[in-house]
């Protein structure tokens, strides 16, 4: 288990490129290698502030008490930032020139202050279409709790 | 209020326009701070001269996840205050956002659907940039619960 620390990810995406799966490795049905991070309540707050959530259920603790929620919830987007977290710097969502296609995500339990996130991540399929290299990706987000918190799927456009 | 009375105090048809969002290079950047991703489409001018197969773009473009986090909020400020649980987005996105583009979400409640136990809501998608071309369609599904799920 890991405490994520925004401060020391490697934002280099071009460091360990050659170690990344590229289309034609990429095997449909195969685990994708991760690991579990806890989410504070700091890290909570900074990825609301960063993508504009400024509802104060997502950081102010006094005011989420009084809602249905009991508490301070993430807001539900922030599999966007766990899907980078839980993965290594050798994960081919990483690869530089990945576009995405678009995305389906179904929310179930709100992830909390100290939850510890893990993540399952496939390759589900890929294919080729329009002279363009696909891959579909799924992920899976559970908490310590075994609850699933979140489950998605996305495709996107390999770099040639 | 129970699930039940929210789900019929809301009606089909009503339209939520989200807060427009103008692309810089200082919002990409705080999106990357925040998501960590920090892929190079979106920050190195030089990198983006390449072509991508058989596209290419003029320039940096936005996340797309950044448009599907705007989708988001514009669904969870309308949901929250009525105390619906955001359930579900399925996006595509259409054309790349680009620097100085600003773009626009805008959901319309298309259908209410009563389940055996639950209360949902079922939204059309659309977002537009600043010259009305449609970058991102989708669609969306909330639920009203007279319960948070995991809570304890």
């Amino acid at each position: 288990m890991t405490v994520l620390d925004l401060d020391n990810f490697e934002t280099d995406f071009w460091k360990d490129v050659d170690k990344r799966a590229t289309w034609d490795e990429i095997i449909p049905g195969e685990l994708r290698d991760t690991r579990p991070v806890t989410l504070s309540k700091e890290v909570i707050a900074r990825y609301a502030k960063g993508v504009g959530e400024d509802n104060p259920l997502y950081f102010d603790e006094d005011y989420a008490k009084t809602t249905i929620y009991g508490g301070v919830i993430a807001p539900p987007s922030i599999h966007i930032l766990l899907m980078f977290a839980c993965t290594t710097t050798e994960d081919w969502m990483r690869s530089p020139g990945t576009i995405n296609a678009g995305q389906n995500w179904s929310y179930h339990v709100p992830i909390r202050p100290g939850d510890t996130i893990t993540m399952r991540g496939t390759a589900l399929d890929r294919f080729i279409r329009k002279d363009r290299l696909f891959a579909v990706h799924e992920n899976t987000f559970t908490n310590q709790f075994g609850e699933v918190v979140c489950t998605g799927r996305g495709q996107t456009i390999r770099p040639a | 209020m129970t699930a039940e009375e929210q789900f019929n105090k809301v009606d089909e048809g009503e339209v939520i326009t989200g807060r427009p969002f103008t692309v810089t290079r200082d919002t990409i950047q705080a999106f990357a701070d925040a998501s960590l991703d920090y892929n190079p489409l979106h920050f190195d001018d030089n990198y983006m001269k390449n072509k991508f197969g058989k596209t290419s773009f003029d320039g940096v473009i936005m996340h797309g996840m950044q448009n599907f986090a705007l989708i988001t909020r514009t669904l969870t400020d309308w949901l929250i205050p009525r105390g619906g649980f955001h359930r579900r987005l399925e996006t595509r996105w259409l054309k790349p956002v680009q620097l100085g583009h600003t773009i626009t979400p805008v959901v319309t409640l298309q259908s209410k659907k009563k389940t055996e136990k639950g209360y949902w809501l079922l939204f059309d998608v659309e977002v537009n940039n600043q010259d009305g071309m449609l970058v991102a369609t989708g669609n969306a599904m909330a639920e009203f619960i007279d319960a948070i799920p995991g809570m304890r």
